[in-house]
């Protein structure tokens, strides 16, 4: 199938990448552009595991095609930790014990950061209901509610 | 509300540990939450292809012709492979991991039977379509109870050689499994439990309950399908896969495959969830497909794939009958257990029949469990395999007892409880276990005590189970080295699938006295560790923890050797404090370890290198239990049922880390709360899985979940690391049964059969159906 070339901003940079028009924004990133964070857990939109935010709203990118990605501002787990520093969300996963295998967890905090950024005081029903499109199955979602109140309660006091 | 957070470990405490019994987050955490960590689906080899699988359309199928033609002309495509092209290896025909691709019959909907090779993932799976088959669909038969009947459809002709090395490795019972030779049957294997006389034991009860209760056939769902990606060059084959078990497989293929298990190496990638599920399914199969293209092959299992022809758990059926005194004592339980192995042998019948009889004191036990053949997936472990399916049964009779005696749940439970030297229905007699102390700790929770408030509301209900778990055994070894600039290493060749790494650094840690940071540890290759066993059966801490725990010793003893020279003492009186070996009781006579590191690896090193060494074998076990509680909301209109609370407390015999613990404990909650409520793999009657996706197949998500009440136990075993004992597995186990009890609690009704479902529920009610569920 011929080629088309596709520009967007992905973690901040500028990047050209010549896709299939069949392909999804997950394998472009993850296959193409080599950013691997990202992963399918069902490649249907249903796992949440993909999950990258885009101009601002969090999706799943193994149900976005890539073409339509083009001129986008697309953002991966890679693109959370500034110059190696983790963000609060990150930090706070780590600290409560909210990672476990790790496959949910670049799509769980994408999730919770997009969360964050549009209630940064969330209730304990509004990060439920957040979260709700992502599935951990390790967990039981216990610690990683607490992640993102403690993530929400560092933010606050910064 | 239980809330634990990492924090960094200074101060010893009232046991005299700094490093153990202290929360550790995860050594891998950065690397996790940044996306860096590699699973298997993001490793590429040079010249790499891509396996797609076809599997078979008829759940029960002769194959009388594959035309590959037309698909091997698919521009991009390498090869087409079918079991004619395959190079010869050991099958067994029971043993499902060892048939690659069938060569004459199919026996579930999906099973392999032809793969296409490509570069591009996509053109492979073009190639998929254009393969003809030849297929007769031939008589099937999908539910077990009609599968044990005479002159069922047979799955397998002939049933001898079952091979039950898998299931060995999730638990240490004597699995007392004959399969009935010389009659066709498919019935696989039979394990009968008996003691006393169960008819003079009803004879004595007050109440006799006798039900039968249903529970589906459920999946791991690991977020992370099965990938594998294999590779053979110079004689040498090298297979980088998610595994619990990267030895067993070594094992396996060197047999299959008969070469040498030095020239296999197996890598057990960052596993993204197995519970059970990932042990050994594919990685022959892509070993074959390497072996005949001679270039690396990649095979990642869509999630579809993954529900259809992966290892899920099975469905059972257990028919109850139990007698109780009015003072509580549980006078005879007689059960039929009925497991649905799928097409191959491979479910833990022994376990469940085990546990039905083994929970309790019980004079009279008449315990029978058949593993039964249909056609459809063939089942592996999922989290204490089988014990679920039994515990709910035995745990609902409990209830509906002590309702009908007008005795608390809890008193019940407590006075029937097994303890250390009671018998298992094998004989077998208990180690010391801490079920009543987890019963006790429920009563104290907080959800227990707002029992009376919860009765306050229409239709909510509080229930409570237990459930417990043997746990396996194997042998294990670890490798403590010394680096020039004090920082330790530890080998180990289990994978790592719960944390037991982090938990291996804070033992060193606190063997050596050194902060955690300064430990690394390299784990799961088979090439460059020591034996270690599969990461299954909740045993990894136990025993490979207890090899990493002497490992460390043996290195500390070394150490002090070489100071003993220099400090003028013996090594006995030696310690390490402050990074520095000194003498006990006097700081002045001290040396820095970095020292010591260096006097053992520069040039003209006057000591030897520091490695510790540990191994051991493991002969006893240390069962695991929890008592678990619910409360629940019915809606008896729509019969929805919301989870408003729920509690668990566990033994896990010493909490290394009780953020792991901890982590264990609600993972193995919301599985249980899954079975409890949702997950059930529904198949029509040709054998095809209807809901192979994750939104028709229903898991629990973050809105279906309070947060879990979680109370840790701590009952030292005799053998495990510091006391710790198995932690994994147990707490899946009541969670249906607690669930039940407490719908049973809010609207009068038990419910036999799990999932439980509005309909179930709203049937149970008598508002649909019948009136029965």
């Amino acid at each position: 199938m011929p080629k088309q070339i596709i520009n967007l901003r992905l973690n901040g940079k500028p990047t050209e990448v010549a896709v299939e028009p069949s392909w999804t924004l997950l394998e472009t990133v993850r296959e193409a552009l080599g950013y691997t964070g990202a992963k399918e857990g069902c490649g249907t939109g249903d796992c949440g595991a993909c999950s990258m935010i885009v101009d601002g709203r969090l999706i799943t990118s193994c149900l976005m095609l890539a073409p339509q990605a083009d001129g986008r501002e697309v953002t991966s787990i890679e693109g959370l930790a500034a110059n190696g520093t983790l963000n609060p969300v990150q930090q706070a996963f780590i600290d409560t014990g909210g990672v476990q295998c790790g496959f949910c967890t670049p799509g769980m905090v994408m999730a919770a950061t997009a969360l964050l950024k549009a209630n940064p005081k969330p209730t304990f029903e509004d990060i439920r209901n957040g979260l709700a499109g992502n599935l951990c199955r390790c967990t039981g979602y216990t610690k990683i509610f607490q992640a993102v109140e403690l993530a929400a309660e560092r933010m606050a006091t910064k | 509300m239980t809330q634990t957070e990492a924090r960094p470990s200074t101060e010893r405490d009232a046991n005299g540990h700094k490093y153990v019994g202290k929360p550790a987050a995860r050594m891998e955490g950065p690397a996790k939450v940044t996306g860096r960590t590699i699973y298997a689906d993001d490793m590429k080899l040079p010249h790499m292809l891509h396996a797609k699988i076809l599997g078979s359309p008829y759940a029960h199928a002769r194959i009388k012709s594959i035309n590959t033609q037309k698909a091997r002309l698919l521009p991009g495509v390498e090869a087409v492979i079918t079991a004619a092209d395959l190079p010869k290896y050991k099958k067994n025909p029971t043993n499902r991991r060892s048939i690659v691709f069938p060569d004459t019959e199919a026996l579930f909907a999906g099973q392999p039977i032809a793969a296409v090779l490509a570069s591009d993932p996509h053109v492979a799976e073009a190639a998929l379509a254009l393969i003809e088959l030849d297929l007769e669909a031939l008589p099937n038969v999908i539910d077990p109870m009609e599968a044990m009947k005479d002159g069922s459809p047979l799955v397998h002709s002939s049933l001898s050689g079952i091979d039950r090395s898998e299931e060995q490795g999730h638990v240490a019972v004597d699995l007392e499994s004959g399969n009935q030779e010389g009659k066709a049957s498919n019935i696989a294997s039979t394990t009968p439990f008996k003691r006393g006389d169960v008819e003079a034991g009803f004879a004595e009860a007050d109440v006799i309950i006798e039900r039968s209760w249903r529970s589906a056939m459920v999946h791991q769902s690991y977020i992370e399908p099965h990938s594998t990606i294999a590779d053979y060059a110079d004689g040498e084959l090298s297979v980088w896969t998610s595994t619990q078990a990267p030895f067993y497989i070594r094992e396996e293929l060197a047999t299959a495959l008969d070469i040498p298990e030095s020239k296999v190496r197996v890598t057990a990638t960052e596993v993204g969830g197995g519970f059970g599920g990932k042990i050994y399914l594919s990685e022959l199969m892509v070993s074959l497909l390497a072996m005949v293209v001679r270039r690396p092959v990649k095979y990642i299992m869509s999630r579809g794939e993954d529900m259809v022809a992966a290892t899920p758990a099975p469905f059972a059926q257990v028919d109850l009958k139990t007698g109780m005194k009015k003072d509580g004592t549980i006078t005879a339980i007689k059960s039929q257990l009925v497991y649905d192995s799928g097409a191959y042998p491979g479910a833990s019948v022994a376990a469940g029949a085990l546990l039905i009889g083994g929970l309790y004191r019980c004079a009279n036990l008449d315990i029978v469990g058949y593993e039964v053949l249909t056609n459809k997936a063939s089942v592996g472990a999922l989290r204490a395999p089988s014990a679920h399916n039994a515990t709910y049964a035995i745990e609902c009779h409990i209830d509906m007892m002590a309702k009908e005696l007008g005795l608390d749940p809890i008193e019940v439970r407590l006075k029937n409880a097994v303890v250390e030297g009671d018998p298992l229905p094998s004989g077998q007699a208990y180690p010391a276990i801490g079920l009543a102390e987890c019963i006790r700790a429920m009563s104290e929770s907080n959800l227990w005590k707002g029992r009376a408030a919860s009765k306050q509301h229409k239709n909510r209900g509080v229930g409570v189970a237990v459930g417990g778990w043997m746990g396996g055994l194997q042998p294990a070894s670890a490798i403590v080295t010394m680096n020039p600039d004090a920082t330790f290493n530890v080998t180990v060749g289990c994978a790592d699938i719960t944390g037991v790494n982090t938990t291996f650094q804070s033992i060193t840690a606190e063997v050596l006295n050194i902060p955690r940071e300064q430990i690394t540890v390299t784990y799961g290759d088979t090439k460059t560790a020591p034996y270690a066993g599969m990461s299954a059966g909740s045993k990894t801490t136990y025993t490979v923890g207890r090899a990493v725990k002497l490992a460390a010793e043996d290195a500390r003893r070394q150490i002090f050797e070489v100071a003993a020279t220099r400090l003028e003492a013996t090594p006995d009186e030696l310690e390490i404090e402050d990074e520095a070996v000194r003498v006990i009781g006097d700081a002045e006579k001290s040396i820095a370890l970095t020292r010591i590191g260096r006097w053992t690896t520069n040039f003209g090193a006057r000591y030897p290198v520091v490695v510790g060494r540990g191994s051991i074998t493991a002969t006893k076990m240390a069962p695991g239990f929890t008592c678990q509680a619910a409360e629940v909301e019915v809606d008896t209109d729509t019969g929805e049922i919301t989870l408003l609370n729920y509690a668990i407390a566990q033994d896990c015999g010493f909490a290394i880390n009780p953020l792991s613990v901890e982590g264990q404990m609600q993972g193995g909650v919301s599985q249980g709360l899954g079975i409890a409520l949702w997950e059930e793999m529904q198949y029509n009657s040709e054998g095809q899985l209807l809901n192979a996706n994750l939104l028709d197949y229903r898991l629990p998500t973050a809105r279906d979940l309070p947060k879990i009440e979680t109370i840790i136990v701590e009952v030292a075993s005799e053998e495990g690391p510091f006391g710790a004992r198995i932690v994994g597995e147990p707490s899946i186990v009541p969670g249906a049964a607690a669930v039940a009890n407490a719908v049973a609690d809010a609207i009068g009704v038990f419910i036999n059969e799990v999932p439980i479902t509005p309909e179930r529920v709203l049937r149970a009610l008598g508002k649909i159906g019948n009136g029965t569920n």
